[in-house]
């Protein structure tokens, strides 16, 4: 963390008076790739919020402005990412997309295939900085011995995007065809055509869009039969005990580390409430049902007492 | 075998004990208003796994002779049935799951495999020893096209997570063998009976996995001198000193037998 302290200086003298301002005039000039987006397909509106609000963290905004608030929170802390997520983890994020990316055993094994065979088809949603995707084709690689399986990282935010093809350079798989980057709004993936993917995945990602139902029904959409929707995130802990501590943690703590570290106390607050305003593991189950994907057992899988969540979703054939 | 009997004396109080107990179990959840057990296979039973599950992994099962019980079975049986590589997803428990159907879906074929005749019609009583007896070798027998790979399952169910489930699938089969083999008596034998019954199961089931000799002989002799020892204990399970110590270690060889280091 020593040696973000420049960094973190220059953020806070480029970035200091961006918060403030952010509810008011709701872009940033290097987000105005989301505004445009927007204006050509506004975002239908869901039943709950008739007159066009939604939450922002425990704000409720204009739906409108979501979209372009969501999207200043992450370029405002795309380059200390890491950090954020080792504080809202108590650390363990990176155990948990290993986790979730072994569980999922991405890759064709060519002991059990023809030579012919293409590799997988991987969608992340949210990819940003290209964590998931990374995980995923070294998996498929070194465990599977895949050399075809391909990710598409798709993200609304152009900061995170640059900050993982920043990143990709130091993996294999810069130049290769096997890795793409795509700015899109998980609710309208017109880019991608139905039924064309193997794996969809989300991770902390899906409780920052504006209609969640629209997301699932357009991973529905694109989704292969058969194919798998992937998502993990944070959740309800089920002992009210860590329960408890979790949430003195997360309000008291990471706000303020939030503002040490990244000099942006606002966008660790909205983290922070939207974790907290995500449905319960059983009403998002739900929630994947209702999109029309079969459920594996009881429908996700807790991770450390329910911080995070796995869930999944299949495409019935 | 044939003396070997285990108090088979039902009273009146235990037989309705067992009516609430049966109600509970899966197999009958749908049947509630059935207080007698005996006929309890006669209903139709809800399916054990739901549709896709069950149409992966009844595929699956038959890659296991050639892939044991692994990851690519599972894909090569989603596969069979148009599926994906990735749909095996839909298996919270991975290559757990295709064990646990296998082990399902034989005790559920027991009742079908194994028919007692009447004793009106054979004219001479089966005693209930020779009924487990039966059943516990065609339970075995079902083990047979897939007895080289056992041993990966073993290996599979004593894994820590998976370690309670598979105990808990194993009192089931021991239910259901002394079930089908016609004891209905709950008192404070049923545990012992229950305990003693997934040892000398769970022990027989280990020792087919090396058994070399024609037509599992070596197997049924082993099963055969393991009830042996059951019956002569049988005259001591009375003191209860005895009781908890003998169902300590049968708790305990079951599983070592499931591979667990104890
Ligand atoms: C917390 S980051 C997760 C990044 C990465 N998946 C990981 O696990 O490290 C959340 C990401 O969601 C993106 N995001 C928010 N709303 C989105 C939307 N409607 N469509 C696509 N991406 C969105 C943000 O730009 C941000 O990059």
């Amino acid at each position: 963390m020593n040696v973000q302290a420049p960094r973190i200086l220059l953020r806070r003298q480029l970035l200091g008076g961006v918060k403030r301002r952010a509810s008011r005039e709701p872009y940033r000039c290097f987000s105005c790739s989301v505004r445009d987006a927007q204006q050509q397909t506004p975002p239908p509106k869901s039943p709950q919020h008739a007159q066009g609000t939604t939450h922002f963290g425990f704000e409720t905004v204009a739906e409108a402005l979501k979209e372009q608030k969501v999207g200043a929170v992450f370029s405002s802390v795309a380059s200390s990412y890491d950090a954020m997520n080792d504080f809202m983890s108590l650390g363990i994020h990176r155990l948990w997309k290993d986790h979730f990316v072994r569980n999922l055993n991405p890759g064709r094994n060519p002991l059990t295939s023809s030579s012919s065979d293409q590799g997988w088809n991987i969608l992340d949603i949210a990819g940003g900085t290209g964590d998931i995707a990374f995980r995923m084709l070294d998996y498929a690689s070194t465990i599977n011995n895949d050399a075809h399986t391909k990710v598409t990282v798709a993200d609304i935010n152009p900061d995170m995007l640059a900050e993982g093809r920043k990143r990709a350079l130091s993996t294999p798989y810069a130049r290769s065809p096997r890795l793409k980057f795509v700015e899109a709004n998980a609710e309208t993936l017109d880019m991608i055509p139905d039924s064309s993917i193997d794996l969809y995945t989300v991770a902390f990602g899906i409780r920052n869009f504006t209609h969640k139902g629209t997301a699932l029904r357009e991973a529905y959409r694109v989704l292969k039969p058969g194919g798998v929707f992937a998502c993990l995130e944070f959740s309800k802990v089920n002992n009210p005990l860590f329960d408890a501590f979790y949430k003195r943690w997360s309000f008291g703590a990471i706000p303020l580390i939030g503002q040490v570290v990244a000099g942006d106390r606002d966008s660790y607050q909205y983290l922070v409430e939207s974790i907290e305003r995500f449905p319960s593991q059983t009403e998002f189950r739900d929630m994947i049902q209702d999109a029309g994907l079969l459920v594996p057992g009881q429908g996700w899988e807790d991770l450390t007492g329910g911080i995070a969540a796995i869930h999944k979703g299949v495409k019935p054939t | 075998m044939g003396s070997w009997d285990l108090k088979p004396h039902p009273s009146m109080a235990t037989r309705s004990l067992l009516g609430s107990f049966r109600a509970t179990s899966s197999r009958l959840a749908a049947a509630p208003a059935c207080r007698r057990s005996f006929h309890s296979y006669e209903y139709t039973q809800p399916p054990p796994f739901p549709p896709t599950e069950s149409a992966i992994l009844s595929a699956a099962l038959s890659h296991v002779p050639d892939h044991g019980f692994t990851t690519a079975a599972l894909t090569l049986g989603a596969r069979d049935v148009g599926y994906l590589d990735v749909s095996t997803n839909i298996l919270p428990r991975g290559v757990f799951d295709l064990v646990n159907y296998h082990l399902v879906m034989q005790r559920l074929a027991l009742k079908d495999t194994v028919q007692f005749p009447a004793e009106a019609e054979s004219g001479k009583k089966l005693g209930t020893g020779a009924k487990v007896r039966t059943l516990i070798l065609a339970r075995l027998r079902a083990n047979e096209s897939i007895i080289h790979r056992w041993q990966e399952a073993l290996a599979i169910m004593a894994q820590p997570t998976y370690v309670p489930a598979s105990l808990a699938e194993l009192a089931r089969l021991a239910d259901e063998i002394w079930f089908l083999a016609g004891d209905t008596s709950v008192d404070t034998s049923w545990y012992t009976k229950r305990a003693s019954l997934s040892a000398i199961y769970s022990s027989s089931e280990v020792f087919m996995t090396q058994d070399t000799s024609q037509n599992f002989r070596d197997t049924e002799q082993f099963l055969d001198a393991r009830m042996e020892d059951v019956m002569k204990m049988g005259s001591i399970f009375g003191a209860l000193g005895e009781w908890t110590d003998y169902t300590a270690h049968s708790t305990i060889n079951v599983l070592r037998s499931k591979g667990v280091r104890i």
